[in-house]
C-alpha cells in the first residue's frame, strides 16, 4: 500500500525528465526507412532517399527524378500499382506517339494528292470532249475553259499536298518534343505520387498496393499492347481497315430480337387482357369521379371552392394568385381542358398515395423488402418516360387511364421513398418507450411512427404531385387529354401562339397546385 | 450469494403465481426476481452460451470465436417491495440490457425472470402488454417523450394504451403531473420544457398507471449536476412515499449511494457485488469496486458500528464521554468528538458496545482500517 502510494510520485518526476518538448523532437529516420522499405519492396534505398527529400521539402515541388518512371512510363506505374498515373500518362504518351507516327510514315498529303489526281482526270475528260466538239466543227472554248480551271485546281491541290508533306518534319519534331516533356514530367512527378500512395498505404495497408507486383506489370503490359498500337495505327495510316472504324454488327440480330420481344409482349397482352382491362376500368372510375366534380359542377362553384381552399391553406396572397390564374385559364377558353388536367393529376396522385404510403411503411420496417424494391424504384425514376409509354400502349391501350398509369410509374417513387425514410427516422427510444408502456405494434404505428414520420411523408406527397404534373404533357403522346394535348397539337403544326398560350395555362395550373399544397404542408408543421 | 435454480423446463411454467409466492405477502415480499439470466447478442447464441457455461470464456473470446457479444452473464438478484435497487456500472457494462429483461423489451438467452410472482418469459403477448401497461413504469435516459403530443397526453399514454376513457386519463395525468410539481404545464409540448422538466414528465408518465415497479434507465444522466441533485431528492422522497419497487440504473456511484437501498455493481455483463451502500463502500468485493469507491465521501455512509473498537480496549470506565447509538454516521461522530477529549462511546439499545477514539475516527474518514 505504501509502495503504491509513493510510486506514482517518483514515476511522475522521472517521466518529467524523459518527455521531450515538441520543439526538440528529432526525426527518427531509421523507423521511417524500415516502413518505406516494407512499402516499396524493390529499390528500398532509392525510394527512402526520394521520400525523405519529399518529406524535407518546405514549400513548392520537391525535386526528385525517377529514371525508371521516366523510361518505362505507364509500365512503371502499373507495376507499382499507381493506376491513375498509368492511365493519365498512357494517354499522353499515345498522343505523342501519334504525332511521331504521322510525321514519319503518315501520308499527310494523301487526300489532297488523290483530289488532284481526280481533278486532272476530269480535266483530261473535258479536253477529250473539246477535241470531239472541235472535230464536229463547233466551238470547243467552253470545254477548254473548264479543263483549264480544273487543271489549276489540281495544281493548287498538289501544292497543298506538298505543303502538308513538308509539315511532316514539323509534326515529327512536335511529337518528339511532346514525348520528351511527358517523360520528364513522369520522372519528376512519379515519386511525389508514389509518396502519396505510401501515406495511404500506412492508413490502410490491406487495400493499397505496395511493392512491385508481377501481375500488375502483366496487366499494364496487356493494357498498353491492347490500346496503344491500335490507336496509333488508326490515327496515322490513311486507309484503315473498316474492321476498326465500325463495329461488325449483324442486322439480323436486331430484327430477330425485336420480333421476338414483340411476340412476347403481344402474347402477354392477350394473356392478361382481363387483368389489364379491369385495371383500366378501376383507374377510369377514379378519374371519372374527379372529373365529374371538377367539370360537371358549375364553373362558378368550382372556382369559388378552389380560391377558398387556396386562402384557407396558403393565405390571401396565394388566393389572389389563384384567382388570377383561374381567370386567365377561363378567359382563354381552357377551363374544361384545364380541369381535365387537374383531374388527371388528381387521379394519379390519389392512386400514388393510396398505394405508395403502405408500401413505404412496409419498406421502412423491412430492410430486406426495401433492398429488393430499391432497384425497381430507381428504374421507375430513371427510365425515360418515352420508353415505358410503348409497353403501356401494348398492355393498356391509349387514352386517359393508360396516361394515368404512366404518370403513376413516374410519380410514385418519391412518396414510397420518403415514407420509408420517415419511418426509419423515427427514434428507436420513443418506439421502445411506447412498447414499454404496453403499446401493441398497431398502436406504435398509429401513435408514434406515423405522426413522427408525417413531415417526411408529406414531403413525399408534395414531390409526387409535382412529378405527376410534369408527366401531364408527355401522356398526351399516348392519347391523354387535357392541356398536354393542346401543347402536342401546337408542336405538330409549329403553332407558336396557341403553343405559348397553352404552355402558360399549364404553368399556372402547376403553380397553383404547388403553392396550395406547399402552403397546406407548411401550415401543418 | 444465492444458488442458481435449475434451468427452466422446456414446457415453461404456468404464468400464474405459485401458492408459496402468494402466501408471502409481507414487508419483504419479492417483487422482481432474476435468476441465472444470460443475454448473448449475435447469431450463434446457443453455442456461445454452452461454451461460456462450460469453459467460462471471456467476452473477447466469445466475440472472436462465435462473433457474439455477451451482454449479461449469469445475473441473479431479487428486489423486495418498496426497495430501491440500483444497478451501477460504466457504459457497456450491460446494465441497461439487464433491466430491459424485467419487462421483456429484451428476450433473455437463458434464465428466468419473475415479476410479481409471474414468469415473464412464459407470458403471451397480450399478458405481457397487460403487465407492461399496468404494473411496470419506465423512465428513459433521453426522456423519449412524444414530441407531437402535449405533456398531458404524454403522461396519459400508458392509460390510453389500455383504453382508459379520456376524462379519467386527463384527471389521472393532471394529478400525476402535480406529484412532480408540473402544474400549469399540462398543455405545453415537451420541447417547450427544460431538460429537467422533461424528465419530470417522464417520471409522471411512468407513475400514471400507478405501477408496482419502476424501471429507471439512467434517468438523470443527461441533466446538469444541480438539477440532478434536486431531482434525485425529489424522486427519492416520492418513491419512498408511494412505496414503489424501483430498479434504478446509473453510471454514477454517488447517485446510487444517495438513492439506493441496495446497489449492484456490474462490469462486463457480470454482477460483481450486491450490497447496501455502506457494505459496498466499506467492504468492496474486488479491486474494480475498490477503485470506484475510493473517491466517495464516507461521512454520511459509514456508521459507528463498522469502525468502533471493542469496549475492552479501553478498560477505564468512561463516564463523562459522549454516547451515541451505533447507527450514527461519521458526520455525527465528528460533531461529538470535537467537543471533548474523551473517545465517543457507542451504544446499542442503551448498552455500551464499543468506543471510537479520534484516531479510529480519522482512519474511518480516510476509509481504511489499518
Amino acid at each position: 500500500m505504501t509502495d503504491a502510494a509513493i510510486d506514482p510520485v517518483t514515476d511522475k518526476t522521472a517521466r518529467a525528465g524523459r518527455v521531450t518538448a515538441a520543439s526538440q523532437v528529432e526525426v527518427d529516420h531509421a523507423e521511417l526507412d524500415a516502413s518505406i522499405a516494407r512499402f516499396v519492396g524493390r529499390n528500398a534505398g532509392y525510394y527512402s532517399r526520394a521520400f525523405h527529400r519529399i518529406h524535407d521539402t518546405t514549400r513548392g515541388v520537391p525535386l526528385t527524378f525517377n529514371w525508371a518512371a521516366a523510361v518505362f512510363g505507364p509500365l512503371w506505374a502499373a507495376g507499382r500499382g499507381v493506376w491513375g498515373f498509368f492511365w493519365g500518362f498512357l494517354i499522353l504518351e499515345i498522343i505523342a506517339w501519334v504525332q511521331i507516327g504521322r510525321g514519319t510514315w503518315g501520308e499527310l498529303g494523301a487526300e489532297s494528292l488523290a483530289q488532284a489526281a481526280r481533278q486532272e482526270a476530269r480535266a483530261r475528260q473535258f479536253l477529250e470532249q473539246a477535241e470531239a466538239v472541235r472535230l464536229a466543227g463547233e466551238d470547243p472554248s467552253r470545254f477548254e475553259t473548264l479543263s483549264n480551271n480544273l487543271m489549276r485546281a489540281a495544281e493548287r491541290s498538289r501544292e497543298t499536298a506538298e505543303a502538308a508533306a513538308a509539315d511532316a518534319t514539323h509534326i515529327l519534331l512536335t511529337g518528339l518534343a511532346l514525348l520528351l516533356i511527358v517523360k520528364l514530367l513522369q520522372g519528376l512527378w512519379s515519386n511525389v505520387v508514389y509518396e502519396k500512395q505510401y501515406s495511404r498505404w500506412r492508413i490502410d495497408p490491406a487495400a493499397v498496393v505496395s511493392g512491385v507486383k508481377p501481375h500488375n506489370v502483366a496487366l499494364g503490359l496487356v493494357l498498353t499492347l491492347a490500346i496503344a498500337p491500335l490507336t496509333v495505327y488508326r490515327f496515322t495510316v490513311e486507309d484503315v481497315s473498316p474492321l476498326l472504324t465500325a463495329f461488325p454488327a449483324d442486322p439480323d440480330h436486331y430484327t430477330g430480337a425485336a420480333r421476338w420481344l414483340e411476340a412476347q409482349i403481344d402474347a402477354a397482352a392477350r394473356g392478361g387482357s382481363g387483368a389489364f382491362d379491369s385495371i383500366v376500368l378501376g383507374v377510369r372510375q377514379i378519374l371519372d369521379a374527379i372529373s365529374l366534380a371538377l367539370i360537371g359542377a358549375p364553373w362558378p362553384v368550382v372556382m369559388t371552392v378552389i380560391c377558398v381552399v387556396a386562402w384557407r391553406s396558403a393565405g390571401p396572397r396565394v388566393a389572389i394568385f389563384t384567382a388570377a390564374a383561374l381567370a386567365y385559364i377561363a378567359l382563354l377558353g381552357y377551363w374544361e381542358i384545364a380541369m381535365e388536367t387537374v383531374a388527371l393529376v388528381g387521379a394519379a396522385v390519389v392512386i400514388c398515395v393510396v398505394l405508395g404510403i403502405p408500401l413505404g411503411i412496409w419498406f421502412g420496417k423491412s430492410q430486406r423488402a426495401y433492398r429488393m424494391a430499391e432497384p425497381v424504384l430507381d428504374l421507375m425514376q430513371t427510365l425515360p418516360a418515352f420508353v415505358y409509354l410503348i409497353p403501356i400502349i401494348a398492355f393498356f391501350g391509349t387514352g386517359n387511364p393508360p396516361g394515368i398509369l404512366a404518370t403513376i410509374i413516374f410519380g410514385m417513387p418519391p412518396v414510397i421513398r420518403l415514407t420509408a425514410l420517415g419511418m426509419r427516422g423515427v427514434s428507436d427510444s420513443i418506439k421502445e418507450a411506447a412498447s414499454a408502456f404496453g403499446a401493441s405494434p398497431w398502436q406504435i404505428l398509429k401513435d408514434v411512427e406515423l405522426p413522427l414520420a408525417l413531415p417526411s411523408i408529406m414531403t413525399g406527397v408534395n414531390q409526387t404531385i409535382l412529378m405527376c404534373l410534369s408527366m401531364v404533357v408527355i401522356i398526351s403522346l399516348i392519347g391523354g387529354g387535357g392541356l398536354g394535348q393542346v401543347i402536342l397539337e401546337a408542336l405538330q403544326f409549329a403553332a407558336k401562339g396557341p403553343g405559348l398560350l397553352g404552355g402558360f395555362a399549364i404553368l399556372f395550373v402547376a403553380m397553383m397546385i404547388d403553392r396550395i399544397v406547399q402552403g397546406a404542408f407548411r401550415r401543418r408543421d | 450469494m444465492r444458488v442458481r435454480p435449475p434451468a427452466r423446463d422446456a414446457g415453461g411454467r404456468k404464468p400464474s403465481a405459485s401458492a408459496a409466492e402468494v402466501g408471502a405477502v409481507a414487508m419483504s415480499e419479492t417483487v422482481v426476481e432474476l435468476s441465472g439470466v444470460w443475454k448473448v447478442f449475435g447469431d450463434r447464441t446457443a453455442e456461445t452460451l454452452a461454451a461460456a457455461k462450460s469453459e467460462a470464456i471471456s467476452k473477447a473470446e466469445a466475440l472472436e470465436r462465435f462473433g457474439t457479444v455477451i451482454g449479461v452473464r449469469d445475473a441473479s438478484f431479487s428486489v423486495s417491495r418498496g426497495e430501491i435497487f440500483c444497478i451501477m456500472g460504466l457504459s457497456g457494462s450491460g446494465k441497461s440490457t439487464l433491466v430491459r429483461h424485467v419487462n421483456r423489451l429484451i428476450e433473455p438467452t437463458d434464465g428466468t425472470i419473475r415479476v410479481l410472482g409471474q414468469d415473464v418469459g412464459a407470458m403471451g403477448t397480450q399478458a405481457l402488454r397487460e403487465m407492461r401497461a399496468k404494473h411496470i413504469g419506465m423512465v428513459f435516459q433521453h426522456m423519449a417523450l412524444m414530441p407531437h403530443r402535449s405533456v398531458r397526453d404524454n403522461v396519459a399514454y400508458p392509460l390510453e394504451v389500455r383504453g382508459v376513457p379520456k376524462s379519467r386519463r386527463w384527471a389521472v395525468s393532471d394529478h400525476t403531473l402535480g406529484l412532480v410539481n408540473l402544474e400549469g404545464y399540462e398543455d405545453r409540448l415537451p420541447q417547450e420544457l427544460s431538460g429537467g422538466m422533461q424528465q419530470r414528465v417522464g417520471i409522471a408518465r411512468a407513475l400514471a398507471s400507478d405501477p408496482e415497479i419502476l424501471l429507471m434507465d439512467e434517468p438523470f444522466s443527461a441533466l446538469d449536476p444541480l438539477i440532478r441533485l434536486q431531482l434525485q431528492d425529489q424522486f427519492k422522497a416520492l418513491v419512498d412515499e408511494l412505496r414503489k419497487t424501483t430498479l434504478f440504473i446509473t453510471h454514477d456511484l454517488d447517485e446510487a449511494i444517495r438513492i439506493g437501498d441496495r446497489i449492484a455493481i456490474m462490469k462486463d455483463g457480470v454482477i460483481v457485488q450486491i450490497g447496501t451502500p455502506e457494505e459496498i463502500v466499506t467492504r468492496p468485493a474486488d479491486a474494480y469496486v475498490r477503485e470506484f469507491v475510493q473517491g466517495i465521501s464516507k461521512l454520511k455512509l459509514v456508521k459507528a458500528h463498522s469502525i468502533m473498537e471493542p469496549l475492552e480496549s479501553y478498560p477505564g470506565v468512561i463516564n463523562g464521554a459522549p454516547r451515541v447509538d451505533e447507527s450514527a454516521d461519521l458526520d455525527r461522530l465528528i460533531d461529538l468528538s470535537v467537543g471533548t477529549d474523551d473517545p465517543v462511546v457507542i451504544t446499542e439499545g442503551g448498552r455500551d458496545v464499543g468506543v471510537v477514539t479520534k484516531s479510529v475516527l480519522l482512519r474511518g474518514i480516510q476509509g481504511g482500517r489499518s
